[in-house]
């Protein structure tokens, strides 16, 4: 094994490998989830060096440096004060979901109107209008990192695969037998999951556009599905109540997460996929232990149904929006409550940390987007503006850009 | 209301759709069964030209019923009417028997047709309640029937008149979609 070179990675504060074994280049990573900027960085390096066989006494220094960097990019002060930028008026109909490609350089939106665009974030033009769906276009993803791609899953029950560049269409996915509502790219980006209100979730395989497997197993809808960051196992929330793992490679059910005592909202692994957040109907937040499907820990205190639940990019802070209109920010590790979002006059349906987890994002029925301190449970800005509730949210990965996707037709940018 | 919520309402707009074909020859008494879905007057039925929709609620399914006109010169255009179909209900006269051979020949053809590959099938002998009917058992052997295999079938004795035997059909068809999963609206 021979080191090539180091990468940064800056949320979640890491440090990549990459490395030479046996004539290939492969990387792994030394994860700093805990890292803050006051962390003593010599303790670091040393534990470093001494678990990492890579790391020898010539590139202790290096490491030292590149801890540095992470550290001064932690310390900077999160003030930024987004104005609207631009108001994108495309869609004839309410949009559904939006998201961010890895860089924010550019983002997609889905449709009421069966399409789904694509934009240049810098200007707000339209790249591409994505068009052959029957009906709604609900579930929409770039295969993030790579963002060469783009999914849409829609409601004439079909997903399909464009390609970002030409907005070409490679495949049609057909197999389920009601409306798809969830996708989701495996990390390596060669297969996609949709999960459907036929109750079943489906692999598809990207090359070829054939089907690999179905998870057969829900007794209701599929509305939330996600995999591990190494694509081995996947997680689908349903409104059966229960939440299933699966493992990618055999079709198999690993483990059935039974407790919630209504519809599953929102079903979410932390970075290292050691634990599962579900956000329920039943005013709970549960969160799991990803090995053996127990759970290890109730969320009380929503008045409402639990809408959306949410990690940091750390996996050390846990969010949940309710339809209480509230929401709350707790200590993933300790369950222990942080602070309380109180200010929205309608439900909350859509919760988010910025990458850096300095900001909270919600959007709301009340037609408007806020801004929270994580710590404090203060507002530091509403984004005011839309004449009709939000149904999405995303921030881009440098959080300084924010889009939010509307029942009135428009999509804004905030920047 | 969210996102989600629209999803529930997807959900919850509860009625299943059942699109069914209505097929028989003329005569057979095709909209008077519609008619008796629905339970509506049958005193004055004429030979359907074109054809009938008709939406019946029955039991959380909302059945989208077409009533195609079973003359020979509208036959040929049955076949625009097969796409989405979720059940095929086939018309018999069963008190007449001697066109049960040209009936037995337009069913054939109707199971061969590609658009209603294994579009389950429910055969209402109907007219029991004339008194030189044939009984079901009598149909299915003329027709048969337990040489279908490639959907499932069921035969059920009716009088469209009379309304007896007719429900029994229905709940069957419905039946064959609450396994499969019917499309929801």
């Amino acid at each position: 094994m021979k080191l090539k070179r180091f990468l940064l990675r800056y949320y979640p504060p890491g440090i990549i490998l990459e490395y030479e074994q046996g004539g290939n280049i492969k990387t792994k990573s030394i994860d700093l989830l805990d890292l803050k900027p006051e962390t003593d960085v010599d303790a670091v390096v040393d534990e470093i060096a001494r678990k990492e066989a890579l790391i020898t006494a010539s590139k202790t220094e290096q490491v030292r440096k590149l801890i540095g960097r992470l550290q001064e990019k932690l310390a900077l002060k999160d003030d930024h004060h987004f104005y609207l930028f631009k108001v994108l008026r495309a869609h004839i109909l309410p949009l559904t979901n939006v998201a961010f490609n890895k860089s924010g350089s550019s983002f997609i939106t889905g449709s009421y109107d069966r399409t789904c665009k694509v934009w240049d974030t810098a200007s707000g033009e339209e790249l591409h209008t994505l068009e052959g769906h029957r009906n709604v276009v609900y579930a929409i993803a770039y295969n993030n990192p790579y963002g060469d791609k783009i999914a849409t899953g829609s409601f004439d029950k079909t997903c399909k695969l464009w390609s970002f560049e030409s907005g070409k269409c490679y495949h049609t996915f057909r197999g389920h037998t009601a409306e798809i509502v969830c996708l989701s790219f495996n990390p390596p980006s060669t297969m996609i999951a949709t999960g459907s209100m036929d109750t079943t979730a489906k692999l598809w395989d990207i090359q070829t556009g054939q089907e690999v497997a179905s998870l057969n197993g829900h007794s209701a809808e599929i509305i939330s599905l996600s995999f591990n960051s190494s694509g081995s196992q996947l997680i689908t929330g349903s409104f059966d109540h229960t939440v299933m793992v699966w493992c990618v490679n055999s079709g198999k059910r690993l483990h059935t997460l039974i407790g919630h005592k209504a519809e599953i909202s929102s079903a979410q692994f932390n970075y290292d996929c050691s634990l599962i957040a579900t956000g329920s109907m039943d005013k709970t937040c549960k969160i799991w232990e990803t090995n053996h499907g127990t759970c290890i820990g109730t969320l009380r205190g929503h008045e409402d149904e639990v809408l959306d639940v949410a990690f940091d990019m750390t996996g050390q802070y846990l969010l949940t929006a309710s339809a209480d209109g509230t929401a709350r920010c707790y200590n993933a590790v300790t369950h222990s409550l942080i602070s309380k979002f109180e200010g929205h006059e309608g439900e909350i349906s859509k919760i988010t940390f910025n990458p850096q987890g300095t900001s909270v994002l919600t959007a709301s029925s009340d037609k408007s987007a806020r801004l929270w301190d994580p710590e404090t449970g203060e507002c530091k800005q509403i984004f005011e503006g839309h004449t009709d509730e939000i149904f999405s949210c995303a921030f881009n990965y440098e959080g300084n850009t924010v889009i939010t996707g509307s029942k009135d037709n428009t999509c804004r940018i905030w920047r | 209301m969210g996102l989600l919520a629209l999803l529930r309402k997807l959900k919850s707009s509860g009625d299943r759709e059942l699109r069914i074909l209505l097929l028989g020859l003329d005569n057979a008494g095709k909209t008077t069964l519609l008619k008796s879905f629905a339970s509506e007057d049958i005193s004055h039925i004429t030979p359907t030209q074109g054809f009938n929709i008709k939406s019946v609620q029955s039991s959380g399914f909302k059945l989208n019923v077409w009533d195609i006109g079973g003359q020979r010169k509208i036959r040929p255009y049955w076949k625009n009417y097969f796409e989405n179909t979720d059940v095929l209900i086939y018309v018999i006269d069963s008190s007449d028997k001697k066109r049960l051979e040209e009936t037995g020949e337009e069913l054939n053809e109707l199971l061969e047709e590609q658009k209603l590959h294994g579009v389950p099938l429910l055969i209402y002998a109907n007219k029991q309640d004339l008194p030189n009917r044939s009984v079901a058992a009598e149909i299915t052997d003329y027709l048969n029937l337990v040489n279908v295999k490639d959907r499932k079938w069921q035969i059920q004795a009716c009088s469209a008149l009379t309304g007896e035997g007719v429900k029994d059909g229905l709940e069957w068809a419905m039946k064959q979609m609450s396994s499969s999963k019917g499309k929801k609206k």
